[in-house]
């Protein structure tokens, strides 16, 4: 009986751990599958518009809609979203290739950043306190 | 050493190795300047260099460092949707930000480029530049970009965003942390993030929800980059 019950405890313990490697597993395929499709969405479409944001929009309604939850994918969102710089990587090493360009147009490019960033962050940070600003005088007024 | 570098898991192990050593050594010294993107990149490039390695051996394990970029995209809608109360509670000044801050940056840096007379690859490479990467470089490559170039301006603006956030704040005294969050978020994506998650949650939150939703609005926005190009 207890022997029994002990090989029991024993696969129980083990087929816990298999369903969780294979929840990893399925998450994985649920992400790069749901990339998948996005890409074929973008081969498709008559107009260049990125997989990538084609995924994010399609994820984010599946969610919306309760088809995924995000227990779902909580673990490969939590992996790939917690080390998002690290996979930028490789593309930010590519810029030895390009030194040159850099090199030759290195006033516009850095004056263009610095002057577009701040004047971005301006613009939004603006628009928001506007908004809000507007929104508290109309609640004042209906009130 | 040439063979032996090709391997994809040189490139990987490099990568994640400059990686740690990146990050540790901001943790350590909790200076800006010693941004982990700059130093691991930075790291990469000195020990390709010493060696003798091309980029193109280094690239065999960065290119699949690299297929992670588009599903990350996608896993921002989880970001976007764990946020879902705050968009609902702030949807109008959300959008209002987001979409104001998309049409300057685009328009600054058209103006900005005409004023150069930099080229049409060298400005479509450029007008992205204020989203998160997977969606800047898409964007620049539909448009005849040079994508490197985008990365490029992308980790500058990024970098330039982590490094500015605190004193944009005050130079434009900003004093709700919705709009703060916000102008962080739009103006330099995910690195203005990390920087908006130390200043505060809301900071944070706002910051991140603005990094999707403003790659929304500038993948759409491009849609036209045909006609003004």
């Amino acid at each position: 009986m207890t022997s029994n019950g002990q090989t029991h405890t024993i696969e129980n313990g083990f087929c816990k751990k298999v369903v969780v490697e294979l929840k990893i597993l399925l998450q994985i395929g649920i992400v790069f599958g749901l990339y998948w499709v996005s890409q074929c969405i973008e081969a498709v479409l008559p107009f260049s518009f990125p997989a990538s944001v084609i995924s994010l929009l399609l994820l984010l309604a599946l969610l919306v809609l309760k088809a995924v939850k995000v227990d779902h994918i909580r673990e490969k969102a939590d992996f790939l979203l917690g080390n998002l710089s690290f996979f930028f990587v490789p593309v930010s090493v590519s810029i030895v290739n390009y030194i040159d360009v850099i090199r030759d147009n290195a006033a516009p490019f850095l004056v263009i950043c610095v002057v577009s960033t701040v004047l971005t962050f301006a613009a939004a940070a603006w628009a928001v306190r506007l908004t809000c600003r507007l929104l508290e005088k109309r609640k004042g007024a209906a009130e | 050493m040439s063979e032996l570098a090709s391997s994809p898991f040189f490139g990987i192990t490099l990568t994640i190795v400059a990686y740690w050593v990146g990050v540790r050594a901001q943790k350590k010294t909790g200076l800006v300047v010693c941004n982990s993107m700059l130093i691991t990149v930075a790291l990469i490039i000195a020990v390709l260099t010493v060696f003798h390695i091309p980029y193109e051996d280094y690239y065999q394990g960065g290119s699949l460092i690299n297929l992670f970029l588009g599903p990350a995209t996608a896993c921002m809608a989880v970001t976007v949707y764990a946020k879902m109360d705050l968009l609902k509670k702030y949807w109008l000044p959300v959008l209002a930000g987001c979409l104001a801050g998309t049409v300057t940056s685009i328009g600054s840096i058209l103006v900005l480029s005409r004023l150069f007379g930099l080229d049409k690859d060298m400005t479509a490479s450029l007008l992205p530049k204020s989203v998160t990467t997977p969606i800047a470089t898409a964007v620049s490559e539909g448009h005849g970009g040079i994508v490197p170039i985008t990365v490029a301006a992308v980790i500058v603006t990024g970098i330039l965003g982590n490094l500015a956030a605190p004193f944009l704040v005050k130079l434009f005294r900003v004093k709700d942390p919705v709009a703060a969050g916000l102008g962080i978020g739009t103006c330099s994506h995910a690195l203005g993030t990390a920087k908006a998650l130390e200043m505060g949650e809301t900071e944070g939150a706002m910051s991140g929800l603005a990094v999707g939703i403003c790659g929304i609005f500038t993948a759409l926005l491009a849609l036209g980059f045909d006609l003004i190009l």
